[in-house]
């Protein structure tokens, strides 16, 4: 175990609102870590930070054996070092199908000229990662008549595809059934045998499920760290989180 | 592989019947002459239309310069059309004096004679390598290449998206259009460039023999446009493009550099756009500042959106039926209509016919005229346009039902 992402030091500001507020902590491979918080904890924040959407104030962000410094690539650069994300509600290209979604997403060179020019036949890439997120019937369909459900397996079967070191994971389990939750957490406690995965949610049922490290986040910085239970238990989490069950079942 | 998809296959079928039909009707004497020329014309504003919807319809870039790099073109090839015949004149005048003429005099007397219009005899830098087909030829692409690689350089890299960069694009060719107005722009103001319609060394081939040259190497440009265009939206780099014009951060997730898409499909488009006008303005005869104007864009935009993007036959089928409508009812070929009361005269109607026209079908056939095509074959599954994902669900629900 060695720390794949170290965020030290980092702060960033929009309109005088300090959304992160000098977070500092770390992410080891593989580990499965869960962030709660209130809203405006800086959760999705943070998220746009290490993905390169926002750039922090100060601070910075280390990734990988280089210890690469992520606010100096550009998304597409930090996504090709690794760098997965999936988003809050299932962003998919409607308009295209299942396999084109999946084959645009697989692991395989970004270069304009080379993607244009060479063109291997990826149709049993494809086929065996529609099948891993149950979507084999539908590869030849446009993603836009997908249930949502649907969506977000294919959101994640694009993330599958893209083999990251490092996956970050806002809200999966919103708007799934509870079968369909289920199934999430299996997948991703899987995905995190061999890498890092860092799951941000509010909820604190599907939270229990993944039995894992949980880092809470308020007013932009780490509160409280260690296993749920843990936290759970630690006065200053309950006065900000968990002592307002009016909030909790709002999320 | 890409000849095996229906839709390339009866395209390029569909090019070659009509410029076998047009070659046999105009060897029998049935069409004009100005008929093969406005039909080999219309050809090359197709090219335009394909590398217009490269950009706009498929990658979501809306280019309000793509016809300044066709008129760029046009230029290019005008300069040497010009400089080769004024050479040939000028050294028959001069032969005829005492002595045989330096090589600057011919120079001068060129320059007299091509710029004798705007007041000046001075060769411009401009015109240093007019006398050389292969590289006019080469200036056609290639300086609508480097001008798209640089403007979209600064601007993709800036993140200027959406209607700022139509407005950008929009200044841009206004300037364009400006500077070329000048007299002293070394481009003969707005005379523009003329008497392209004849080409240096074939002065024996009769115009109708030529416009028919002209309109088989416009088919043929036209066919290889197509090919290029389908090649570059099947596969992965299609997709590619298509995703940047509906979600563009997405893409950047993915890891593709969306910006280096982005200019490679601003710059190859503006090469053939570049190419379209080498081929069309000596159809044409002449070039002027005029054509550069915004306008001719919008037009290229409005034709793409009437034809629908984001298929590539949809932009062609617009900017032939919209253009050959044009010709039709601004030639006095539509007549006019009697209301008592008032005379509808389409010379001055067809605009506000263009308009609406334009107006319904992006408010009510957002698919364009490409979009009959659908009725016909019955597909619905792709480009069903802005209707809910929601709404697909439930009619995918209903049609298996």
């Amino acid at each position: 175990m060695s720390a794949l992402l170290e965020v030290s030091g980092v702060s960033k500001t929009f309109d005088g609102f300090k959304a992160i507020n000098n977070l500092s902590f770390s992410v080891n491979e593989p580990e499965l870590r869960a962030i709660i918080g209130p809203n405006g904890a800086g959760k999705t924040t943070f998220m746009d930070l290490v993905t390169g959407k926002t750039r922090p104030d100060s601070g910075e962000i280390r990734y990988g054996e280089l210890s690469r410094d992520l606010t100096k690539l550009s998304e597409a650069r930090i996504a090709q070092a690794g760098i997965g994300r999936k988003f809050q509600k299932p962003t998919v290209f409607e308009d295209q199908t299942v396999s084109e979604n999946l084959t645009m997403a697989l692991k395989a060179t970004r270069n304009p000229v080379t993607v244009l020019t060479k063109r291997p036949d990826e149709s049993d890439r494809v086929a065996d990662l529609a099948a891993r997120v149950g979507l084999s019937d539908t590869l030849e369909q446009r993603a836009g008549i997908l249930s949502h459900g649907q969506k977000q397996w294919l959101e994640i079967g694009m993330l599958l595809a893209q083999e990251p070191r490092l996956l970050l994971v806002d809200e999966p389990a919103a708007g799934m059934t509870s079968a369909e939750r289920e199934r999430t957490t299996a997948m991703l406690v899987e995905a995190a045998k061999t890498r890092a995965v860092v799951v941000i949610e509010h909820d604190m049922e599907f939270v229990r499920r993944l039995n894992c490290r949980v880092t809470v986040l308020h007013e932009g910085s780490v509160l409280a760290e260690g296993s749920l239970d843990h936290v759970c238990a630690d006065p200053r989490v309950i006065d900000v989180y968990l002592g307002r069950p009016e909030e909790a079942a709002d999320a | 592989m890409l000849i095996r998809k229906p839709s390339v296959l009866v395209f390029l079928a569909s090019l070659a019947l009509i410029t076998i039909v047009a070659t046999v009707l105009a060897q029998a004497g049935l069409v004009s002459t100005s008929f093969v020329k406005l039909l080999g014309k219309t050809l090359c504003l197709c090219i335009a239309a394909l590398a217009m919807d490269l950009v706009w319809g498929y990658t979501g870039i809306l280019s309000l310069g793509h016809f300044a790099f066709f008129g760029m073109g046009g230029y290019a090839i005008g300069m040497w059309l010009m400089w080769d015949r004024t050479e040939t004149i000028v050294t028959g005048t001069l032969a005829q004096s005492p002595l045989p003429p330096t090589p600057l005099e011919i120079e001068e007397a060129i320059g007299t004679q091509i710029f004798g219009v705007v007041g000046s005899s001075d060769v411009p830098w401009l015109w240093a390598f007019a006398g050389s087909l292969p590289l006019q030829l080469a200036f056609a692409v290639l300086v609508p290449g480097l001008i798209a690689l640089v403007f979209g350089w600064l601007a993709f890299r800036s993140r200027v998206t959406g209607v700022y960069l139509s407005i950008l694009t929009q200044a841009g060719t206004l300037a364009l259009s400006l500077w070329l107005f000048q007299n002293d722009s070394g481009l003969r103001g707005n005379n523009g460039l003329s008497g392209l319609q004849n080409i240096p060394g074939l002065e024996s081939v009769s115009q109708a023999v030529l416009s028919l040259w002209f309109l088989w190497a416009s088919a043929a440009a036209l066919a290889g446009a197509y090919l290029l265009a389908q090649w570059t939206v099947s596969g992965r780099f299609g997709s590619v493009l298509r995703g940047i014009r509906d979600d563009e951060a997405r893409v950047r997730f993915l890891g593709y550099e969306v910006e280096h898409y982005k200019l490679a499909v601003f710059t190859v488009t503006a090469m053939l756009c570049g190419l379209a006008g080498a081929l069309y303005y000596p159809q044409a005869g002449i070039v002027n500042p005029a054509e550069i104007a915004p306008i001719a864009s919008i037009y290229l935009a409005v034709w793409v959106a009437i034809g629908g993007r984001g298929r590539l036959y949809g932009a062609v089928i617009g900017a032939a039926v919209v253009s050959l409508a044009s010709s039709w009812f601004t030639g006095g070929g539509a007549p006019d209509i009697n209301l008592g009361f008032y005379v509808i005269k389409w010379t001055d109607w067809w605009l506000v016919l263009l308009g609406l026209s334009f107006v319904l079908v992006t408010l009510y056939a957002p698919k364009g005229l490409g979009g009959l095509v659908d009725l016909w074959t019955g597909r619905r599954s792709r480009n069903v346009g802005p209707m809910g994902p929601d709404v697909g669900a439930l009619r995918s629900k209903e049609e298996q039902a």
